[in-house]
């Protein structure tokens, strides 16, 4: 699973961004993101979406506010709608979100109390809501806004890979309730496993790359583009979140 | 409100920090140095003193009300939830918010243990409490420099806010907090005037050849200092508008045309830094150059001092909602 690793820096990759690429073909156009994620930990957990089979019917999103009971408002896993295009050229697409799982998690490096943390055995990022006192810090250090405050107990949240159950072997239950087989789950670290297959065969993008998280959640053929693509002459691109924050931040 | 996560006793607290630990570095500054103030040195240092401990505890107050478990425990009324920040002070890590409250946990010990040293109004110069307090002071300048300047690495410390991800914030806070501290130091002596305690000490003739000094001493300091804070403005502006992506992008919305022009440019270049800056050099230069007596009114100066306490609270609040606002762009 080697994969040839080019270095392509941030300003140059939004270089071509701005020299009117779309952010999709440049995406895609960047080396693999997994060599980097890829250590000596005996289980790395990951998870691949695979964009193309994702139809946008939520039942990851369900599934999540019933394993969790997430209030109200709030979401640990959710999709977002991007059209683009004008017609007759256009097209949709759906972009399932959940914790990256960081392989350099902003989130833990700020967090003033330990209460967020990168699991040693397995390198999922999880919050010990007993130590965490809701300062937010890791709310505003998050580059893909996957916290949030729990209205009831007043300390972060967010994705843990659904941690009580793949202690006990099971799949997350998004992974679990995908009807399409879009998510797929694993353990990167296996060679034999399907995400670990999948990673190194196939054009994987992972979300916010420049920001140098080295997320564990690696996308197939999801499309990157964001409203700030409108800045290209004659673009129309709509990102619905479904989430109470309409915008991305 | 804007929904916000970090919102006005976010922005409150870096301000009042900012004012008191300002305040003590500058009263410790002028305690120790005597800079030009001779006689006058001890009652600057004492105004400091007795304002440093004040806005900094009040802040505190502020950014507690802002926690996730306070605000829970108020709305489920569950008491253990009340005191749970008290886990910040269970543990110490590399995060800027863990060494910040240590630190203005620290300084605003120190800066209560200095105050009491001028509380009583006999206080002197030579008084038995001269050792205690010059040793707190040693003490203040680097707490309060650690307090004015950690807020700005805090909020620096975040790449996915790429307005603040910047290091020209923390240097811009420090010498917002420099100022305003200077600022409310003024706006003391303006209010309650001319308790000079040392005068009581037999130097009454020294000062009463120069009864403004001090006061122009502090405020053309202050117009040095805002001349530093309009620098900085003008770097942080500029190195992140020709920065290529997230930095030009952030910063855009404080430039004409951005969501939040208006309230910086007039909020805080304009009200906070270009007005009292022009104020008070009016009055200063005369001075500096052709010796005039120094006269400012002490109803312009009351009047400068709130301005400028004005601008600093405008700067956080611009900085912390841009910064919300704001995002790395393309996902």
């Amino acid at each position: 699973m080697e994969v040839t690793q080019k270095t392509i820096s941030r300003r140059s990759l939004i270089g071509n961004i701005g020299k009117g690429a779309t952010l999709a073909v440049a995406a895609t156009a960047l080396p693999s993101p997994v060599k980097a994620a890829v250590d000596q930990k005996s289980v790395h957990y990951a998870m691949v979406i695979d964009a193309r089979k994702c139809t946008g019917c939520h039942a990851c999103s369900v599934a999540c506010k019933a394993e969790f009971e997430v209030p109200l408002g709030v979401h640990r896993s959710w999709v977002e709608y991007v059209e683009k295009g004008t017609y007759p050229n256009v097209s949709r697409s759906f972009l399932p979100r959940l914790c990256n799982q960081c392989s350099e998690p902003d989130c833990v490096s700020v967090c003033p109390t330990g209460a967020t943390y990168k699991r040693e055995e397995d390198g999922i990022v999880v919050v010990d809501s007993d130590l965490c006192i809701g300062c937010k810090y890791c709310m505003q250090a998050c580059p893909y806004d996957v916290r949030f405050i729990n209205p009831n107990t007043g300390t972060v949240e967010k994705c843990d890979f659904c941690l009580h159950r793949v202690t006990q072997g099971l799949e997350p239950s998004c992974v679990n309730t995908c009807q399409g087989r879009a998510r797929i789950f694993g353990d990167l670290n296996d060679p034999t496993s399907e995400v670990a297959k999948l990673v190194a065969t196939e054009p994987v993008t992972v979300l916010r790359q420049e920001m140098g998280t080295k997320p564990n959640v690696f996308y197939i053929g999801a499309d990157h583009s964001d409203e700030s693509d409108l800045r290209v002459p004659g673009q129309y691109v709509r990102v619905d979140t479904h989430r109470p924050i309409q915008e991305r931040r | 409100m804007l929904d916000l996560n970090w919102g006005l006793p976010v922005i409150g607290y870096l301000f009042l920090a900012g004012v008191g630990a300002g305040a003590f570095t500058v009263s410790s500054s002028v305690l120790l140095r005597g800079g030009g103030f001779s006689s006058d040195h001890f009652s600057v240092a004492r105004y400091g003193a007795l304002l440093a401990p004040i806005p900094m505890m009040v802040g505190t107050g502020l950014i507690i009300l802002e926690l996730g478990t306070f605000q829970a425990a108020i709305a489920n009324g569950d008491i253990g939830l009340f005191f749970r920040w008290i886990n910040l002070f269970l543990t110490i890590n590399m995060s800027p918010m863990s060494i910040g409250s240590w630190v203005l946990g620290l300084c605003i010990l120190v800066s209560l243990i200095y105050a009491y040293t001028f509380l009583s109004k006999e206080s002197a110069p030579d008084d038995d409490k001269k050792g205690l307090r010059q040793a707190l002071a040693w003490v203040g300048i680097p707490l309060g420099i650690s307090v004015a300047i950690y807020t700005g690495v805090m909020l620096g410390a975040t790449p996915a806010r790429p307005f603040w991800n910047s290091p020209v914030l923390a240097l811009l806070f420090l010498i917002s907090a420099l100022s305003t501290g200077v600022a409310g130091i003024l706006l003391l002596r303006a209010l309650f005037g001319g308790h000079n305690p040392s005068q009581k000490m037999g130097t009454q003739s020294e000062s009463a050849n120069a009864p403004n000094r001090a006061t122009y001493l502090l405020a053309s300091s202050d117009s040095l200092l805002i001349g530093a804070e309009i620098l900085t403005v003008f770097l942080f502006i500029m190195f992140a508008h020709l920065t290529i992506g997230n930095p030009a992008q952030a910063v855009s919305i404080i430039l004409p045309g951005g969501e939040l022009a208006t309230l910086f440019w007039v909020g805080v270049v304009a009200v906070g830094l270009v007005i009292p800056v022009l104020i008070e050099l009016r009055y200063v230069i005369p001075t500096l150059l052709y010796r005039q007596p120094y006269a400012m009114p002490r109803g312009v100066e009351m009047a400068v001092c709130v301005v400028i306490l004005i601008g600093g609270f405008m700067l956080r609040y611009v900085v912390v909602v841009a910064g919300q606002l704001t995002g790395p762009m393309g996902i």
